[in-house]
């Protein structure tokens, strides 16, 4: 079982990856974009467990027990915030070329001149 | 490229990395049992030196502040992005109606969904500054706090509908809100120089532990954090639903 959420993030990244390759539609690769970004949730958090470890938090258990690690806790947490700010980023972006050129299918865009 | 051609491309590159997956996953540390040294330091030290118990907020706004500074920038860039793809070609008239298609009539909102979302609206709000005040206490801090004060917005569109909702969203106040805790946070850290400490030192006092006003310049800073994200995404909410109101007829 020790393999599992290696396992895990490895199966979210690719299936994200695919998802950007098939994708005929921008809206739908921003939010597989968003499943390869989940796939380094996994991968950090699954890195800062220990097994019968507390939460980083000493308010209810004293300083000194055992606890996961925080600072990877600190970089997801700061990630998905971030994370869903470009994400509307991204989706303004979508919005726009739908605008001027009237669709989202990436194999309907030609470069721009 | 056709997606064909990009299909076999993606096979080929996943053959080629395939075989030495299994190796890497194998070579990972054993899950839940190995050291965590950075961790552990922090674990043993923030309680003692700074006298919170909230090590999460201790790595974003002590230990690693800098680096959320950086984040802090990229929430910035980020929602000044959207708005500005966005604002381009719209007017800016506050009373606009929302669009409408032919043949849909907007149906008239019901009295228990205003009524539910005036109610849960304000609650929101008040629990999002409870988990963004008790950020060096207990799980929370100023990133949670501020999504979720920004999640009441929402609520509030939901049931006021957008002329209702647009009305009372004033984006000068947002924008002040979100850019002044960004502000806040830079500016923060240039304080502990005019006493000759480095930049983002902390060295207000640490308070006592497990009191709300513990932590020193970590409070400051979480307080910065909080007004940007909650601003920034009130921001995003106004940009994107002015996305659905009728073209200005005088336009």
């Amino acid at each position: 079982m020790t393999v599992l959420p290696w396992a895990v993030c490895v199966w979210l990244f690719v299936i994200g990856l695919y998802g950007i390759i098939t994708s005929r539609n921008y809206v739908h690769l921003i939010g597989c974009l968003s499943v390869v970004q989940s796939a380094t949730y996994v991968l950090l958090l699954a890195a800062g467990f220990r097994w019968g470890a507390a939460a980083p938090i000493f308010y209810d258990h004293p300083p000194g027990t055992p606890a996961v690690d925080p600072v990877v806790q600190a970089l997801v947490l700061t990630d998905i915030v971030i994370g869903a700010a470009v994400t509307a980023l991204l989706l303004a972006l979508a919005l726009q070329l739908h605008r001027r050129k009237g669709s989202l299918d990436p194999e309907e865009l030609r470069a721009m001149r | 490229m056709p997606p064909r051609l990009r299909l076999a491309l993606f096979a080929l590159a996943l053959a080629c990395i395939a075989p030495a997956l299994p190796r890497v996953i194998g070579a990972m540390p054993v899950f839940g049992s190995h050291p965590l040294p950075y961790g552990d330091i922090i674990n043993r030290l923030a309680p003692v030196q700074r006298h919170v118990t909230n090590m999460v907020s201790a790595v974003n706004f002590d230990y690693r502040g800098f680096d959320t500074l950086g984040e802090e920038m990229m929430l910035m860039v980020a929602v000044t992005g959207t708005a500005v793809l966005l604002r381009g070609h719209r007017g800016e008239s506050l009373t606009a109606l929302p669009a409408t298609v032919p043949g849909r009539r907007i149906p008239p909102h019901s009295e228990a969904l205003v009524l539910t979302a005036r109610w849960f609206a304000p609650l929101t709000i008040l629990f999002g500054l409870y988990v963004a005040l008790h950020a060096t206490v207990t799980p929370g801090g100023g990133f949670q706090g501020g999504v979720i004060i920004a999640s009441a917005l929402l609520l509030l569109y939901l049931g006021e509908g957008y002329s209702g909702w647009r009305r009372f969203m004033r984006t000068e106040a947002l924008d002040a809100i979100e850019g002044g805790g960004s502000a806040a946070y830079a500016l923060a850290g240039l304080a502990p120089m005019l006493t000759g400490a480095e930049y983002l030192q902390n060295t207000l006092p640490p308070g006592q532990l497990k009191s709300l006003l513990s932590g020193g310049l970590m409070l400051i800073l979480n307080a910065g954090v909080a007004c940007a994200v909650a601003g920034g995404f009130g921001i995003l909410f106004v940009e994107f639903l002015e996305e659905t109101r009728a073209e200005d007829p005088n336009q």
